[in-house]
């Protein structure tokens, strides 16, 4: 995953970037900011949504906002793209800007616990207290799934290592 | 009986087993048999592959659901999260032919293809929809007349609607739980925060305090507006949240009540007369006195044989 040069980004090279982080919506964006009205990241209270995120990428304003948190805190709920008038799918867009700010390292620090755990156990939650828990319902030790597979897993770790992920130097 | 792949992501099985419990035990008797998916993993969760690349996401899911496709059933999932990933998977590869290529290039490396013969669902879909409310309405032991539901269907289920194959008519007001509640004899009034998020997941990892204020927003609402004996939820993070967030809201003096809280599965199962200390026995807000009150005398509708409470 080649690092994005931010300071000598052009308006051009920040919107293409977007696009090709899955954003391809942005070009549509006309700021009528309806994706705000139902957006839980706007009621919460998070600075960087809706309309103001997707002026800032469309105008080229890319470096002011790569270390906001705001994206992180978004559901992918996609409350907008069900009634964004423009079809320009906002949670795509959130999206390709948080993938933008992955490559940058400029990550929620929540966002590493639950990586690991996808690489090592095949599941982003997992705890050994779980085991207890099931067995006081009545439910074997563990589930069937790659908790207690090592073929799976390493099905997952092929996967994940081979991906642009894999060169983040994570795992 | 028909068949249906169980699929159970992270939260289900680890932290409220007892939701597992409880598929294990309704599905059967309603006439579908749930099938394993070995070795399946993380949908994966919004914060990890979906938020690097979306390729790695495709393949994590796209290896899920080849899981399903090998064993010939489809999908369902208790999770609303999972289901979100699984199901917009599915749909980006069936309408994007270059990601569809990619996919089944990264899952060639693990010896798997995709060949998208198995469908993605929520249990609510399949209780719903598949089973129906008259099936359900057979398998009661007891009723649960004259106690009032606030439901929380959750976000995954509801948008974006172009990705699911069994959809609400208008996902900002949806009824598919409120249906599945009243099938119990329920009261299921209507309030105001009904399609409102309840800020789990991504959000309270990244900022606690503005997640509560969401999940606070729609207790009060629930709370003011139509003071329920129970929240329902169809989504097990919804469930986490609600039933969480109210402990910590109680000890830091921000709420003065306590609601208690069941995923779907565990408040049928209940009616259908299994035990609770299988089915519903995890919880934050204490939720005995109202689970002897639904298991009593005064409700049987009939005996039926299911494990007796």
């Amino acid at each position: 995953m080649a690092a994005l040069n931010l300071s000598t980004m052009s308006q051009e090279e920040v919107i293409q970037a977007v696009v090709d982080h899955g954003g391809e919506g942005i070009t549509r964006c006309i700021q009528c900011n309806a994706c705000a009205s139902v957006c839980p990241v706007a009621k919460a209270g998070f600075p960087l949504f809706g309309r103001l995120l997707f002026r800032k990428l469309q105008t080229g304003h890319y470096e002011e906002i790569i270390e906001d948190p705001s994206s992180w805190a978004c559901q992918a709920c996609n409350r907008c793209t069900e009634i964004c008038p423009r079809d320009a799918r906002p949670f795509e867009i959130v999206f390709a800007f948080r993938r933008m700010q992955a490559e940058e390292l400029a990550i929620s620090t929540s966002a590493f616990t639950p990586l690991m755990n996808l690489h090592a156990t095949g599941h982003a939650v997992y705890a050994d207290s779980a085991k207890e828990l099931r067995q006081s319902v009545g439910l074997p030790e563990l589930p069937e799934t790659s908790v207690a597979d090592e073929k799976a897993q390493q099905e997952i770790q092929t996967l994940l290592e081979n991906g642009p992920m894999g060169e983040l130097g994570i795992f | 009986m028909e068949k249906c792949g169980i699929y159970l992501g992270c939260n289900i099985p680890f932290r409220a087993p007892d939701i597992e419990q409880s598929f294990t035990k309704v599905f059967p008797p309603l006439g579908i048999d749930l099938v394993t998916l070995e070795g399946a993993t993380c949908c994966p969760a919004w914060g990890t592959a979906p938020s690097f690349d979306i390729d790695t996401w495709l393949a994590v899911s796209g290896r899920n659901i080849n899981i399903a496709e090998q064993k010939d059933v489809d999908i369902m999932t208790g999770c609303n999260s999972c289901f979100g990933v699984m199901a917009e998977a599915k749909h980006m590869v069936e309408y994007n032919p270059a990601r569809r290529k990619k996919l089944k290039e990264s899952l060639s490396k693990i010896d798997r293809t995709f060949k998208g013969t198995s469908d993605v669902f929520h249990i609510s879909h399949v209780l719903h929809n598949k089973i129906g409310l008259d099936t359900i309405k057979k398998n009661l032991k007891y009723t649960l007349k004259e106690f009032k539901i606030a439901v929380q269907p959750g976000c995954h289920i509801l948008w974006p609607s172009e990705v699911m194959d069994i959809k609400e008519d208008n996902p900002f007001f949806p009824t598919m739980l409120k249906d599945l509640c009243q099938v119990l004899d329920a009261d299921v009034p209507h309030y105001s925060a009904l399609n409102g998020c309840c800020g789990m997941g991504a959000m309270r990892s990244t900022d606690q305090d503005k997640s509560f204020n969401l999940v606070k927003t729609k207790l009060f609402s629930m709370k003011e507006e139509i003071n329920p004996d129970m929240i329902v939820t169809t989504c097990s993070s919804c469930y986490l949240q609600l039933d969480g967030a109210q402990k910590i809201l109680r000890e830091r003096g921000e709420i003065d009540f306590e609601i208690p809280v069941f995923y779907y599965t565990q408040l049928l199962a209940l009616c259908m007369g299994f035990d609770a200390a299988n089915v519903a026995a995890i919880s934050e807000t204490p939720r005995d006195h109202i689970i002897q009150k639904i298991q009593s005398e005064a409700r049987l509708i009939k005996e039926v044989e299911n494990e007796v409470a």
